[in-house]
């Protein structure tokens, strides 16, 4: 429902698109029953509108400067003078046909919004410079607006002093609450491991690529920085300008030379032992992320699957072999290995977990050399996933470890694997106090 | 992301499962179905833990249906498993009762009229444990049972249950819709019924109980409110002798009426306080019908 005040602008771009035809009021009382009593976007209203009177409806867009705080997501012919926050390329295929685009975070002294150039630059467009759109429309993109730089659209650069000066705020989010596609964000976080790797872009292209994990007080998230920032382990930084890919649905921060890292005193976060800690998820909250890095997961194991205990991967390609043939390489000579691939259910939700030999052999209490002795003299190697059940079942677990998620639901390998013992007492006269109250 | 999600495993004493009436079947193509408790639980699929205490072959030796009862300190989950279960029937052919199991599988329904809904899970797992994982089970499903009971709570300052009110204080939004849903169908739920049962339970897994019958802890409760009625009365005396500078006593109708406008009790609740204080050489009668302390 648009206030009386917000209407103000839009009537007087119908009244100029009618060349006065009808009064104020008049104009008002249309756009409200196109838009309260029909429910019609305010773009279509207004066209709608200046159509039903004859008028032209290219006339509403003409020399209307645009701010970015009014974009509904409708509006097409839009003029719009703004500074370029933030510019990227990157390729896609149209029709099969390789494409180069651009896009990135244009603002104004009202705020930001995401664009999209979907030709070729007409100008030398660069960070911070400050330009006049015109023609361009805008859509919802992820339920929120986006300005679009089509073929009919048209960019120059114009004078610094035609947009104000502002400060662009960036979302603040705590890493918890990363979710794929975000763009332009402020997070602060402590640096808990990074690597610099070189990697091929697509254009065949070497980069170095600075990635790793951090944390913040409500969880880690993977990062990757396209550009030497000289971040080292157990900085705090802010880092402003980034934005969330995902990748297996474990949202990642990402951020390049277009983004503002500042480097803040240690104290501004708890040291790298205490985030250490920070990271216990219920299975319900992971399902609603899509994954989390270095989760901690407490949950009892109700189910234990096939494939678990003792098995035989392909020498050559790893897979797990079936009675003594893998899948692709036919007839091969086995390499043992141990395993479990188990459901963790907390009562909020339920995942698989994948636990490797070392962890296995903890839990069994026995190596596979062992193992291997059991399943002989027993002649099943099934034995071994028998003990698996009976070791885990309805025991409650600590499990550390990444979560990722795919078709088939969440993922969790362990890195970690802890017994854990309730205290029942303490638990229930908690609960009965509470209760009681 | 259209991600398959496998049906949580819901923890409920044996009592709420088995008086659920509401079944919600999936309507798309392999939607799964639900039993609804009379709280809301939406159960699918549940992990229960309990006394095997009788078990029976309903088939034969090679082709085993077994029927067992598992039961909590609330009631019995019946527990079934047939030929798709291969893995139970044989843990269930060596098993001999009474041992703690854990069960999961599926909520079942079954109604041979009318009138009659019965309730039991269609094991996937059964499993011996030991009486702490038993208790550790006791202390889930307790906490499971409390956050239904939160939402009955919040719910019932509502003029209608609503869903996004209940999400928004921070009820997770399946238990919300499952609590409408409950609500909506079940005529008048003991919510009373509910909270004693979390409370017995809870005692349950308390060291003292064991030595205790539920007569006896109902016994201890009431010895602390006594004492605490006792506390009061010689608080209201010390009042008044202290404002009024009272040398004789307190005269013994104000002090009854002073107390019993302060606390929910009878007459004799009273009268028998005072006894005790007065044989516990508490209090004694300076003057016929007055009231004084003993230092």
């Amino acid at each position: 429902m648009q206030e009386k005040e917000n209407l103000a602008p839009h009537i007087e771009d119908i009244n100029r698109a009618l060349n006065e035809k009808l009064s104020e009021e008049q104009i008002e009382e249309e756009l409200r029953t196109y838009t309260e009593r029909y429910g019609v976007p305010l773009g279509s209203a207004k066209r709608s509108i200046v159509k039903k009177y004859d008028g032209d409806p290219q006339e509403l867009y003409i020399s209307t400067d645009k701010k970015i705080e009014d974009m509904e997501g409708d509006e097409q012919g839009l003029n719009l003078k703004c500074r370029v926050v933030s510019i990227d390329d990157k390729e896609i295929e149209v029709d099969d046909q390789p494409k180069q685009i651009w896009y990135g975070i244009l603002g104004d002294d009202t705020g930001t919004i995401p664009y999209t150039l979907w030709e070729a630059k007409s100008i030398d467009m660069e960070k911070g410079d400050t330009i006049k759109i015109e023609n361009a429309y805008v859509n919802m993109w992820n339920e929120k607006p986006q300005v679009n730089i089509g073929s009919k659209a048209s960019v120059k650069k114009i004078d610094e002093d035609e947009v104000p000066q502002f400060e662009r705020q960036p979302q603040k989010l705590s890493l918890k609450d990363l979710r794929e596609d975000m763009r332009d964000l402020e997070i602060t976080a402590r640096v808990m491991s990074i690597e610099e790797k070189t990697v091929n872009t697509q254009d065949g292209e070497e980069k170095q690529l600075y990635s790793g994990v951090m944390a913040d007080e409500t969880g880690k998230a993977q990062f990757s920085a396209w550009h030497d920032f000289g971040i080292s382990e157990d900085d705090v930084l802010k880092v402003k300008g980034g934005y969330v890919r995902s990748w297996r649905g474990v949202p990642q921060y990402s951020f390049d030379e277009n983004a503002d890292v500042q480097f803040l005193d240690d104290d501004e976060l708890p040291n790298k032992e205490e985030l250490q800690q920070t990271s216990a998820y219920t299975i319900s909250d992971l399902a609603k992320r899509g994954g989390a890095v270095d989760a901690i997961v407490e949950a009892v194991m109700i189910d234990i699957k096939s494939g678990s205990g003792l098995i035989f991967r392909c020498p050559e390609c790893n897979r797990v072999i079936q009675k003594g043939a893998c899948r692709v390489h036919g007839k091969v000579d086995g390499k043992a290995d141990l395993r479990v691939k188990g459901i963790l259910d907390d009562g909020t939700g339920a995942l698989t977990v994948v636990i490797n030999r070392e962890l296995t052999e903890d839990i069994l209490g026995y190596d596979i050399d062992r193992a291997m002795d059991i399943a002989k003299d027993e002649m099943n190697q099934e034995v071994i996933r028998d003990d698996i059940e009976e070791k885990l079942i309805a025991q409650p677990l600590k499990v550390r470890g990444n979560v990722t998620s795919d078709d088939y639901g969440l993922m969790l390998i362990a890195d970690e694997v802890d017994r854990q013992s309730i205290d029942v007492e303490k638990e229930a006269r908690e609960m009965l106090d509470e209760v009681r109250v | 992301m259209s991600m398959i999600n496998r049906e949580v495993a819901w923890r409920v004493f044996a009592s709420e499962f088995n008086e659920s009436t509401l079944e919600i079947e999936g309507t798309e193509e392999r939607a799964p179905s639900y039993l609804v408790t009379p709280l809301g639980a939406k159960i699918n699929r549940l992990y229960a833990v309990g006394v095997l205490t009788e078990k029976e072959n309903i088939g034969d030796p090679e082709e085993p249906m077994w029927r067992a009862r598992v039961t909590d300190q609330t009631g019995t989950f019946f527990v079934s498993a047939g030929q798709y279960q291969p893995e139970v029937t044989s843990t269930l052919t060596n098993m001999e009762p009474p041992i703690f199991v854990a069960v999961v599988g599926k909520a079942n329904t079954y109604k041979p009229d009318d009138e009659t809904f019965l309730t039991s899970i269609r094991a996937e797992i059964i499993k011996e444990v030991s009486e702490e994982q038993r208790d550790n089970w006791i202390i889930e499903a307790a906490r499971s049972l409390k956050n239904r009971l939160d939402v009955a709570m919040e719910a019932s300052k509502m003029d209608e249950v609503s869903v996004e009110e209940l999400v928004e204080l921070g009820f997770d939004e399946n238990l919300a819709e499952g609590f409408k849903q409950a609500s909506e169908h079940y005529d008048s739920i003991d919510f009373n019924r509910y909270e004693r049962m979390l409370e017995d339970s809870l005692r349950y897994v308390l060291p003292e109980y064991e030595s205790k019958s539920i007569e006896d802890i109902e016994q201890e409760s009431e010895d602390e409110r006594d004492e605490d009625l006792e506390a009061f009365i010689l608080d209201v005396i010390a009042d008044f002798e202290e404002r009024e500078n009272l040398e004789n006593g307190v005269d013994y109708e104000r002090v009854k009426e002073k107390v019993m406008e302060e606390k929910e009790i009878t007459q004799e609740d009273f009268e028998e306080s005072v006894n005790n204080l007065r044989s516990d050489g508490k209090l004694y009668e300076p003057v016929l019908g007055n009231l004084k302390r003993i230092d």
